[in-house]
């Protein structure tokens, strides 16, 4: 039952996303949208360092911003149903009376986002790959450890964008762009696209205390094991340690996630929020 | 004569309309607080990412500049692009266009943004800087519109197509970067965007190393935007009055986007 | 546990709290939805609210859908309490509410119920071959594989209404299901809704209309609401029986002299009269204590050289019932009750 519904809620979720009158355009969007963002960097680092793409930065850069288009397109994906059912269909009234589980259905929204947001994040370490000296080689990759953490990030990120589509249930505002906000704002303290050191002292707790950093780090690490060392600030703890670290802030991630969606949804039933629509 | 005449009245029904539009704005913002975290603590963080990138390579200090006035003017974009596509009925969005334009939010940005990153600006010309940001913006407003015509026959596809936009303009208008970085057709091409040249003028004009760096000399280029918003703005004008008609016809004002 | 009740309330109430308007101080911060519903529905019964837009209506569906949640008392659908046991209600309910175009407009009309029915973990075949007797009871089997956002607003409803119905709700909440459709498809729905509940005697149906018609042909027991309280509840006939004794008369006059009602307000026996102006004419409608009080309106329109051009006794409805409980019609209390709700 429950696994049908999540089947039933990725099916919509694929029908809306793939709502185009054309495919080629589909396509088209789904490979320039991903990387213009990655050109904006491959430019700021190429005016900068004159183009010199054999340093171990450009890959951290690089491959942190390819990947951390997984936290807007998950985390959008999972909270942006809640304002396109309630605004838009107005059908989340009906998805509320009827048997499901609202988290599930709403993770089950998300599935199409993170395919396609997967086909961007490939396209984009391909193309780097192919042409910007991007030091990935398939028979260095750990697949294994590959494999574990990017599981591991998109049960991460699904959490966070439970968290955040409770929060969107309160929020009267058409918030539409929420997920991928709230993703942008993190996005500094991830250290994605630049080592955390680089951050202010006093800014850098707040790094080391988001899950995404670990994960971002790890995924480094497996594709391109040299990279990862040439940066000191998590580079004493060993894969292991890391997959600890992020194992236990997943575990957290999902009571938080648990806590707040069931104190949003509780609010949203007792403030009369669930069928409300703003129309500003 | 006549046509001044009709023009005031124009703009007076024009100054009527964004205050219509930005009443229910506004009270539904000063009651609802979280646009504040939403439309400006995260959009500043993010850009803030691109300034710690620039420390991350290395780069001269007045880059981190660079990306402080770029990322203010990446809500000016994006404010544009959504506000177009994401209503159909225009008729009642160029009110609200407006309105985004001025919103104090973006100076606000800018303010903040060079507090926290100490930025050192030095002033070059103030009356060149207030008409490059209002030919830029004037420009900007009348590509808005047009955009918006195209929705209008575009509908479902419009939003897709606005989505699809945002990370090639930032590329192209140099939001981060000056567009001297590229080559010379590349640049000239990207300056068809108002924001392109607008921005580069403005960097040239409030940095002290911002006229080496710059595209073009800032007189040729308020020649350029001056250029563009007339050309904007009449097309704008003209292909609205095309596209209403066409959508009237064809029935696509009242079609549900979704 | 109480016998055999579908739906019970107790005490139930809803208060909305409004944001504090700093210009007009003083004014209420709440909205009292509804306050003190009792309410006891049997299993195998169809069940009218009746009452003017913004009586509570819809709250209430709302509160007994588990998509609100009570300020005060309690309410049970189908044994379970709506508020702590959603889990247990939700699979045994469906809603509709009617006036609305929701669903997803890029899904055809039959992949649109399918995924409905998906949710409520139905098999795909036997959820398809529901789907398709009753796209064919409505009328839409032609229009199955069309985008519903191709639909014109009824037709959209009534998919909606079949959303409602597919999944085998035990209990199951229409909310204005009628709203916006036109006569004929209104009369279809009616006479669907009916042998619904006909065919099997475990299931029940609440509706809520402000239509007389809909709620005294179709309903079994009809509770009367507005601003927020239950007025009545009866059957339709002991409801209009009540004003049996009462006698009812229609009166088409000329229009030349102004009247008004309270002219015949004083009259004693005179119960309610009511006037509507009408181009050329006027309508008097008396609900008067005897027959016999009507040669004193009857005086009363001589002495004011106003002419009759008919008169006609009629049955008691429903409206009626309304009038005598609250003292105007619907659409009089719609327009004077402007706190309306909107829920």
């Amino acid at each position: 039952m429950n696994l049908r519904s999540f089947r039933t809620a990725a099916w919509l979720g694929w029908k809306i996303e793939s709502n185009w009158t054309d495919p080629f355009l589909f396509a088209v969007y789904s490979i320039i949208k991903p990387l213009a963002g990655a050109a904006i960097l491959v430019v700021m680092y190429s005016v900068i360092t004159k183009g010199d793409f054999a340093a171990p930065l450009f890959p951290y850069i690089y491959l942190g911003n390819a990947f951390y288009m997984y936290v807007g397109a998950v985390m959008t994906g999972v909270s942006w149903a809640i304002i396109d059912d309630r605004e838009h269909y107005r059908t989340l009234k009906y998805m509320y009376v009827a048997p499901i589980r609202i988290p599930l259905y709403l993770i089950g929204r998300a599935v199409a986002r993170f395919l396609t947001g997967s086909f961007s994040v490939l396209i984009t370490i391909v193309f780097g790959a192919l042409f910007l000296h991007v030091p990935i080689e398939a028979a260095q990759v750990d697949w294994l450890l590959f494999s574990v953490s990017l599981l591991m990030g998109v049960v991460l990120l699904a959490l966070m964008g439970l968290t955040l589509a409770g929060v969107t249930l309160l929020l009267a505002r058409h918030s539409d762009y929420l997920g991928d906000a709230v993703a942008g704002g993190l996005y500094l303290f991830s250290g994605a696209v630049f080592p955390l050191d680089v951050l202010p002292a006093w800014l850098r707790p707040i790094g080391y205390a988001m899950p995404i950093t670990y994960w971002l780090e790890l995924l480094r690490r497996s594709l391109v094991g040299s990279v990862a060392q040439a940066f000191p600030t998590l580079a004493n703890l060993s894969n292991g340690q890391l997959l600890a670290i992020l194992g236990g802030m997943i575990a957290l991630a999902a009571v938080v996630a648990v806590i707040t969606f069931r104190w949003c949804d509780h609010q949203a039933r007792e403030r009369g929020y669930i069928d409300r629509t703003t129309n500003y | 004569m006549e046509t001044a005449i009709r023009k005031n009245t124009g703009w007076r029904l024009f100054i009527q309309t964004i205050l219509g539009r930005a009443y229910p704005r506004v009270v539904g913002m000063s009651r609802e607080k979280s646009w504040l975290f939403f439309d400006i603590f995260l959009p500043m963080l993010s850009v803030s990412a691109y300034v710690f990138v620039y420390r991350a390579i290395g780069a001269p200090e007045e880059y981190i500049g660079f990306v402080v006035v770029g990322g203010a003017m990446t809500a000016f974009w994006m404010n544009i692009l959504w506000s177009m596509s994401s209503q159909l009925y225009w008729e009642k969005e160029t009110g609200n266009l407006a309105l985004y334009i001025m919103s104090p939010t973006n100076l606000m940005a800018v303010l903040l943004g060079s507090l926290a990153f100490k930025v050192q600006y030095a002033l070059g010309s103030f009356w060149q800087l207030l008409l490059v940001f209002f030919l830029a913006m004037t420009a900007l407003y009348g590509m808005g519109m047009m955009t918006a015509s195209l929705f209008l026959l575009l509908s479902r596809e419009a939003w897709h197509i606005a989505n699809l936009a945002q990370e090639p303009i930032y590329l192209v208008a140099g939001f981060y970067f000056p567009i001297k970085s590229f080559n010379f057709w590349v640049a000239a091409a990207a300056s068809i965007i108002p924001l392109t040249l607008g921005l580069d003028a403005m960097r040239q004009l409030v940095f002290p190393s911002g006229p080496a760096l710059g595209f073009l000399n800032v007189r040729v280029e308020i020649f350029i935007l001056s250029g563009l918003a007339v050309l904007f703005i009449t097309a704008a004008r003209i292909l609205l009055r095309k596209m209403e008609r066409l959508a009237i016809r064809e029935g696509r004002l009242t079609e549900s986007r979704r | 546990m109480s016998a055999d009740y579908s739906i019970e309330t107790e005490s139930l109430g809803r208060v909305y709290r409004l944001r504090e308007n700093k210009k007009k101080k003083g004014q209420p911060h709440e909205l009292v939805a509804l306050s003190g519903i009792n309410l006891q529905v049997q299993r195998g019964e169809l069940f009218g609210l009746l009452g003017p837009n913004g009586a509570g209506k819809t709250t209430l569906i709302k509160i007994l859908t588990t998509l609100l949640a009570p300020s005060s008392g309690w309410a049970k659908v189908a044994g379970y309490d709506v508020h702590r046991e959603t889990v247990k209600v939700r699979p045994l309910i469906n809603m509709v509410s009617g006036g609305e175009s929701s669903g997803y407009g890029l899904l055809t009309v039959r992949e649109n119920l399918w995924m409905f029915s998906q949710f409520y973990g139905m098999q795909s075949a036997e959820a398809y071959k529901y789907i398709d007797e009753l796209l064919a009871t409505f009328g839409l089997t032609d229009r199955a594989n069309t985008k519903s956002a191709d639909l014109s607003t009824g037709l959209r409803q009534k998919m909606n209404i079949i959303r409602g119905f597919m999944t085998g709700p035990e209990v199951l909440f229409l909310d204005e299901p009628t709203l916006g459709l036109d006569v004929g498809a209104s009369r279809d729905v009616r006479g669907f809704v009916r042998r619904w509940i006909n065919e099997d005697p475990r299931r029940t149906l609440l509706l809520t209309t402000h239509t007389m018609v809909e709620a005294d042909e179709l309903c079994d027991r009809v509770a009367i609401i507005n601003r927020g309280k239950v007025l009545a509840c009866d059957t339709p006939a002991a409801l209009k029986h009540e004003l049996q004794q009462e006698a009812i008369f229609n009166l088409d006059v000329s229009a030349q002299n102004r009247l008004e009602a309270a002219h015949f307000e004083t009259l004693p026996g005179v119960h309610k009269v009511q006037l509507t102006p009408f181009d050329g004419h006027s309508q008097l409608q008396f609900i008067l204590a005897e027959e016999a009080v009507l040669s004193a309106v009857v005086n009363t329109l001589t002495e004011r050289d106003v002419t009759i051009l008919n008169l006609t006794k009629r049955e008691p409805t429903l409206e009626d019932v309304f009038v005598t409980l609250v003292g105007r019609s619907m659409a009089e209390e719609e327009k004077a009750g402007s706190n309306g709700n909107g829920h």
